[in-house]
């Protein structure tokens, strides 16, 4: 059911910023120019450490951010990618403050990306900044079978939404729900998986966004007999599986480096109760 | 870059010849084919392998890790696939010319050195570095590297166990490093590692709770470096044995100062995960600081800082 994957072969490089645009509240999308660029696999994931400030070398916050692969662009030049993100942070802040020129340390791609399941039905679940990796899933599952894929997409308000213009272009079939209703249904993105899956057809569930986001979709699919594959986003400090700092909890009772052995697993292997 | 070419970088560490000063610090650095895709470990002096214990070891559960000013937080409790497992199957991953040093840690002194004979002949192994900041079940927890008596057991016994060149490696969280240093020249150690993370805590204030779930962990990153300079200077003060030192080197300019301070050679640790082809660009820096200052050999620079008055 399964196919193998070959990750993409990560690089280290410096890449350029090409543009940084606001999309809306704490919303933005960061183009990256990256020599050497060798592709990703949907699902996949960069470490981005913006470069000195002037003539300062910056060790503070020290450590890289992981980010989904939003998507490629096509360039004249070096391969472009696109990241989405939220300034929530100090990472974050560097990143929004970043100027077209500036250079951001790059390593990636990074993770073993999604799995192509066989099913009938695909649907994608994102919440918040989870939103972000789970486009290219959508453009590729449709370049497969453009009948059978949904994409569920979850914020607090209008504003926190982040692509869905995108999402919308790529001709994808689109729901919404925000929590203040100020976008598409009223309520929680699950409410609107739930409704989906109560439909004959079988279905595989892809999940990505906050964890008690992915944990409810865990327990919907599994409620209802359908195959879930969730996306973790656990803090790291290398992302390539040295660090060890983004260890996950499996059922079986051993950890799972997030950044090595996911992002991506299957919902029914991920214990919880014990994520943090 | 044909003036750096005319650098000689070979310098000797406790009987192991390097090719450069440069090597990287153990946890910081898996079992090196991990860096495989960003940095030919050819080019460096070599690495120091994640810390081995006799049997598998799990780890603490998350949060493992948490940002510092311009450091990190780690509480892994060492993760590891056990001894037998590296001879086996991490060793042999790796490409003849490579230097490793194999790092050891146990929760008893027989326990290391069953480990230390363990590695004793195996391919590529240089040398051993006895991780001695584990907390000693007999002692009440106490670090080993915390109690001159202690510390004096364990490196005794390990010497024993093999001989393959011995670096111990010391922790920072004592008063006197200098009287850890010379416990472990009257041992037989054939030079020190220096220094482990410091021992921290962060917050997370707005839950009111500790951000790691073993509460206290281990500060690196450059945070730490005036502080390993500092240690560095002293140990070289009171002891002849070589020293390997670290603490926050990002830069060739950065390892210098070790080398300044009388570091025979030194060790990149937490910025491998910022940058995984650090240690290279490490070694580079070191060798363009010597052509840039006239030096033609690196070793040159071991303990030539020039202190006012003395």
């Amino acid at each position: 059911m399964t196919s193998p994957l070959v990750p993409g072969v990560p690089i280290r490089a410096e890449a350029t910023v090409r543009a940084l645009h606001g999309e809306g509240g704490v919303n933005h999308r960061l183009v990256l120019r990256v020599p050497g660029w060798p592709g990703f696999l949907a699902g996949q994931f960069v470490m981005l450490s913006p470069g000195p400030l002037g003539a300062a070398p910056r060790t503070d916050p020290l450590l890289p951010r992981p980010m989904a692969v939003y998507r490629e662009r096509a360039s004249d030049g070096d391969p472009e990618i696109e990241i989405l993100f939220k300034r929530h942070g100090r990472g974050t802040a560097l990143l929004a403050d970043c100027r077209p020129g500036a250079r951001v340390g790059l390593v990636g791609p990074l993770g073993r990306g999604f799995p192509a399941v066989a099913a009938p039905r695909a649907l994608l679940v994102a919440g918040g900044t989870g939103i972000a990796s789970v486009y290219e899933l959508a453009a590729r599952l449709l370049r497969r079978d453009a009948s059978g894929v949904t994409v569920l997409l979850g914020a607090r308000s209008a504003q926190d939404l982040m692509g869905e213009g995108d999402f919308a272009a790529l001709g994808v079939r689109l729901e919404i729900a925000t929590e203040d209703g100020s976008r598409g249904t009223r309520g929680l993105v699950t409410d609107l998986l739930e409704a989906a899956l109560a439909q004959a057809a079988p279905a595989h569930v892809y999940a990505c966004g906050p964890t008690a986001m992915m944990r409810r979709c865990a327990e919907i699919a599994s409620a209802r007999g359908a195959g879930c594959s969730v996306s973790l986003e656990n803090p790291m400090a290398c992302g390539f599986g040295v660090c060890l700092g983004c260890a996950a909890p499996l059922r079986s009772g051993a950890f799972a480096l997030v950044c090595r052995d996911g992002p991506v697993f299957d919902a029914s292997a991920v214990d919880w109760e014990r994520m943090p | 870059m044909s003036e750096v070419a005319a650098v000689d970088a070979r310098v000797e560490l406790a009987g192991i010849p390097l090719r450069s000063p440069v090597l990287t610090a153990s946890g910081t650095f898996g079992y090196g084919r991990e860096f495989a895709p960003f940095l030919d470990l050819r080019r460096i002096g070599g690495f120091v392998a994640k810390s081995l214990t006799l049997e598998p070891r799990r780890g603490n559960p998350p949060p493992r890790i948490a940002e510092a000013p311009s450091g990190m937080l780690n509480a892994i409790s060492l993760e590891n696939v056990g001894v037998d497992a590296f001879v086996r199957e991490k060793l042999p991953a790796l490409p003849d010319g490579v230097v490793v040093i194999a790092s050891i840690f146990e929760t008893e002194i027989d326990r290391y050195a069953e480990v230390a004979k363990r590695l004793s002949g195996a391919r590529l192994v240089a040398g051993l570095e006895v991780n001695a900041s584990c907390p000693h079940v007999k002692s009440g927890g106490i670090e080993f590297g915390q109690n001159p008596a202690v510390l004096a057991g364990l490196v005794r016994a390990v010497r024993r166990a093999t001989s393959l060149p011995l670096l111990v490696k010391l922790s920072p969280n004592v008063t006197d490093i200098g009287e850890m240093a010379r416990v472990c020249e009257a041992e037989g150690a054939d030079g020190l590692s220096l220094i482990n993370s410091v021992q921290a805590l962060e917050v997370d204030v707005e839950r009111r709770r500790p951000v790691l779930s073993n509460v206290l962990g281990g500060l690196s990153g450059p945070a730490i470096r005036p502080i390993a300079l500092r240690m560095v200077w002293q140990a070289r003060r009171a002891v002849k044995l070589p020293i390997c030192g670290m603490g926050g080197i990002t830069s060739g300019d950065d390892a210098v100062k070790f080398l300044l301070c009388g570091a025979t050679a030194v060790q990149v640790g937490t910025q491998n995960y910022l940058d995984p082809s650090a240690a290279g660009a490490v070694a580079d820096g070191i060798e363009s600081y010597c052509a840039r200052h006239g030096f033609r050999r690196v070793a040159d620079l071991i303990g030539a800082l020039q202190t006012p008055g003395r």
